[in-house]
């Protein structure tokens, strides 16, 4: 079968036409008619990759939406969540999440200010058993457990201080934490 | 069959009932009093089947299929929403991305780009389509990766439809200097399905070009790193991730069969008319285009 090995110059359709017609390829290849049928959306042409200069850039947009400023806010304040995100389930609903959820829903309720609303939500979600720790505060909290994390009875299981479903204050429920959190860390350490 | 392109059974070529010479599409409406000699319909038997008949056949059966849009009903493969649950739209990230697809993304999250998946859903139905009216005409498809995650369970795919795959290095004269390599008399392949358009060092796979140096048609899936300019049928989508890759060989698979199918129900079909039954053939075969997979 004749060919022309320039993959630089047209198409493959139009190369194996024009040979057609100019009577060197003798019979048409299987795909021919098929391609005339239904031909791609774009005709495949070879092109130069050629490099951007100076100010150009991609004319491909940012995708954000309106919640990812509430977003923003929950991860300065509170850090990643403690929740471990779980991929495999398609419905899964982190604690970043609930809290932009609920925080829309106040917002519909005719709130306006936004700081206010950040303290409302935050409270309503720890109402709801969801445990949220502020950045600033579990640094200091740190600092403060580990004179004291020796005296600590080793029996305290970290389960049980978790399974706890009492409505706390923020402040003590950070202390337990901090020390169930740092036996664990404290046993392996000779 | 693993490593090598092609298979001696292909070594029969000619024995296909292809078109010796450029044909002109029939016209729809059969039944006129043909030149040949013949009887007129009517009066003709379906034993008596001369050569003539026989091309007539095989020029209906080949050229009935293109005058539908979807005749093999490839759209009901998939859907946008089946695109997404598989993990389609994920590309790489923004400092990854080839010029040339810019045109296929939607948009940039968070510095991953995101493959628009409503233009993804159209070039995939074109290149189904495409793939399934190869496998009608019975040409020969070979699947193509050098990504070693997904090499057996494209090998698996190919021995499932049937046709071949290459999934290992590809020397290289493989296509351009075929006689030398696999033999005297070897057929190239008539369409070329790559998976992975990039091979282990993210450059282009070197039977792009070469597919294009040798006139055979491909179809691609590119993601957002790859180059379809020299791809006939890119599918812009995700080739990294397990769910997208089981996905697109799963639909190569069911198409490719589906068509195997249709060819053989319709020379079973023209086959029992005769050439009387041409006429009524194909207005039966029209109506119901599309069949249970």
């Amino acid at each position: 079968m004749a060919r022309s090995r320039l993959e630089t110059v047209g198409s493959v359709f139009s190369r194996t036409r024009d040979l057609i017609r100019a009577g060197v390829l003798n019979e048409k290849p299987l795909w021919f008619d098929i391609y005339n049928a239904f031909p791609p959306l774009r005709e495949p042409v070879f092109r130069r990759p050629r490099l951007r200069y100076g100010k150009a850039k991609a004319a491909i947009q940012d995708i954000l939406y309106p919640e990812d400023r509430i977003r923003a806010k929950f991860y300065s304040a509170y850090g990643s969540g403690q929740k471990a995100f779980d991929l495999f389930n398609p419905n899964f609903k982190s604690t970043c999440q609930q809290f932009v959820e609920k925080y829309i829903e106040l917002q519909k309720l005719g709130e306006t200010d936004e700081e206010k609303l950040f303290v409302e939500t935050g409270k309503a979600l720890l109402a709801a058993g969801v445990i949220l720790r502020r950045v600033g505060e579990a640094r200091t909290q740190k600092e403060g457990s580990h004179v004291s994390w020796e005296s600590e009875p080793t029996g305290v299981k970290p389960q049980t201080v978790l399974e706890k479903n009492q409505p706390l204050q923020e402040v003590p429920q950070d202390q337990h934490l901090e020390t169930s959190e740092e036996q664990p860390k404290g046993l392996s350490p000779p | 069959m693993v490593p090598a392109a092609t298979v001696p059974r292909l070594l029969g070529a000619g024995v296909w009932p292809r078109p010796l010479r450029p044909r002109p599409l029939q016209s729809a409406t059969p039944g006129r009093a043909r030149p040949g000699g013949r009887t007129l319909a009517g009066a003709a038997t379906p034993a008596v089947s001369g050569p003539e008949d026989s091309a007539d056949i095989s020029d209906k059966i080949l050229s009935e299929p293109l005058k539908h849009s979807d005749f093999f009903n490839v759209k009901e493969l998939f859907s946008v929403r089946s695109l997404f649950d598989a993990r389609v739209h994920l590309g790489h990230k923004a400092g990854c991305r080839h010029r040339f697809m810019e045109p296929y993304i939607f948009g940039s999250r968070l510095g991953q780009d995101i493959i628009d998946l409503e233009q993804t859903a159209a070039h995939l139905q074109l290149a189904l389509n495409f793939t399934a009216h190869v496998a009608y005409r019975k040409g020969i498809i070979l699947f193509v990766s050098r990504n070693r995650q997904f090499s057996h369970l494209i090998e698996t795919t190919a021995r499932n439809c049937g046709e071949y795959a290459h999934t290992r290095y590809f020397k290289g004269g493989l296509l351009t200097n075929a006689p030398l390599l696999l033999g005297p008399m070897v057929c190239l392949p008539d369409l070329i399905i790559f998976l992975h358009t990039l091979n282990n060092v993210f450059e282009p796979h070197v039977a792009v070009r070469d597919a294009a140096k040798m006139h055979i048609p491909t179809v691609g899936i590119v993601d957002t790193n790859c180059n379809p300019c020299l791809i006939t049928y890119p599918i812009p989508g995700n080739d990294d991730s397990p769910p997208s890759i089981h996905l697109f060989c799963r639909l190569f698979q069911t198409t490719i069969n589906r068509a195997k199918q249709k060819r053989r129900q319709m020379e079973a079909l023209y086959r029992l008319q005769g050439p009387e039954g041409l006429g009524a053939g194909v207005q039966g075969s029209a109506a119901s285009p599309s069949l249970g997979a």
